[in-house]
């Protein structure tokens, strides 16, 4: 995996820790990070983002804690054995519940029709990332 | 007097500081400031224009006399540090004016001479990825550039101790993309600890482990910038609501009368601890605060 692939966005409230912990964990339940894939070092991810380098080592340490991640000697961080198990798409969709109930909350304070809100996030999944 | 000794001894943290109190002509420009930077620390120094960022550096480094305290630098008293010391530290003031006079290529070689740990091929590379002349003098250079050779040569010392005051200001958005990561660098690889002013938010929230916010001659953030949305929030409380007492309520930071007369108000909290029992009144409303909210909200 390439340290570029990340996206970080420092004005977001979600702290970028936890930012590239979010994105680890949905790359690895799709399966697009299988099993035995080497992550960036520390060091790479940091300097690519320009973002601090303890930032980084602690969202690896804590999908390390998870289960997600073990550290190979020689090696560095790569996906776990066990975090191989693809989730259903069920299980997939609950990862994104919290956040899709954010949304429909802030609709309705916007007084936002669902059919626009649906049709902005239908061009936003089907669009470039 | 002995304690007192014995505790100046125990700590070389990079930077340490208590009780600093600094006045320009009986006007308070830094007030009680303490503050302890452990190794490794990348620390943004945030606050407006005014709020003693700069003094702040200059007291902590030594370059003034604080009225009141004491700051330290690796152990060392500021006031008296000796060479050992000062060839560890690697600083760029607000505005780079020194050796005016001389071309570029000469002050760089003067002053490597005077530092042991000088590392010539980052000197070379970075004039040249800066594309920087050195046959010209330092006086006939744009701020952009003079601030790009001032860096170049904070960093050329390979220093322990890295301290920027305002480093961003008159770089582009590309240089300056190419200081943060040089930034990110030097913390990763050598374990600097770096100490930048800024009022640039988005770079501070990048490169920092640590963000302290200078408020009206005061500390009134220190922060780890990875907790700081579990530390701090923003509370808002509706108009005529008899919760909020009239006095500071625990871990109030700022307080903020709105014209429909309702108050916002800035609280903070260690991590683990629970919120002021206030923020479980209904009516009342707790947001999550990045450090731009934060910054305005505290500083408007």
């Amino acid at each position: 995996m390439n340290a570029d692939r990340f996206t970080i966005l420092p004005g977001a409230t979600e702290p970028i820790y936890r930012q590239i912990g979010s994105q680890l964990r949905r790359l690895i339940a799709s399966g697009q990070l299988p099993p035995g894939e080497e992550l960036p070092s520390v060091r790479d991810v940091a300097v690519q983002h320009a973002i601090n380098p303890m930032t980084v080592s602690r969202a690896y340490c804590q999908l390390e804690g998870e289960g997600l991640l073990t550290r190979l000697r020689g090696k560095g961080m790569v996906v776990a054995d066990g975090a191989h198990a693809v989730l259903s798409p069920e299980q997939r969709l609950a990862r994104l519940q919290a956040q899709l109930a954010d949304v429909a909350r802030q609709a309705r304070e916007l007084n936002l029709p669902a059919r626009l809100v649906l049709q902005r996030l239908k061009l936003l999944l089907e669009g470039p990332e | 007097m002995n304690a007192v000794l014995h505790a100046e001894r125990s700590s070389d943290d990079p930077l340490r500081c208590e009780w600093l109190t600094k006045r320009y002509a009986g006007q308070t420009v830094l007030s009680n400031v303490f503050l302890e930077v452990t190794r490794g620390t990348v620390l943004g120094l945030i606050g407006r224009n005014g709020a003693g960022k700069t003094t702040l550096i200059r007291v902590l480094l030594g370059l003034e006399q604080p009225d009141e305290g004491r700051a330290f630098v690796f152990g060392e008293p500021s006031l008296g540090l000796t060479d050992a010391v000062k060839q560890r530290i690697g600083y760029v003031p607000q505005e780079p004016d020194a050796f005016a006079w001389m071309r570029i290529g000469d002050m760089l070689e003067f002053v490597g001479r005077q530092y042991p740990r000088w590392d010539s091929d980052f000197v070379e590379l970075s004039l040249a990825r800066w594309q920087i002349p050195t046959d010209r003098r330092l006086g006939r250079l744009s701020p952009g550039e003079r601030q790009r050779v001032a860096l170049i040569r904070a960093l050329a010392v390979s220093p322990d101790l890295l301290v920027l005051d305002e480093p961003a200001s008159a770089l582009d958005p590309v240089a300056r993309r190419d200081l943060l990561r040089e930034i990110v660098a030097r913390a990763a690889e050598r374990g600097t600890t770096i100490l930048f002013s800024t009022h640039i938010v988005s770079d501070l929230e990048r490169v920092a482990s640590r963000v302290v916010f200078l408020h009206d001659h005061r500390v009134v953030v220190d922060a780890a910038l990875d907790d700081l949305a579990e530390t701090h929030a923003r509370l808002r409380v509706p108009a005529g609501s008899a919760a909020l007492p009239a006095s500071r309520i625990p871990g109030e930071v700022s307080r903020h009368h709105q014209l429909d007369g309702s108050i916002t108000l800035v609280i903070a909290r260690s991590r683990g601890e629970d919120w002021p029992e206030i923020v479980a009144t209904p009516g009342t409303r707790l947001d999550a605060l990045n450090l731009e909210d934060l910054f305005i909200e505290v500083a408007r």
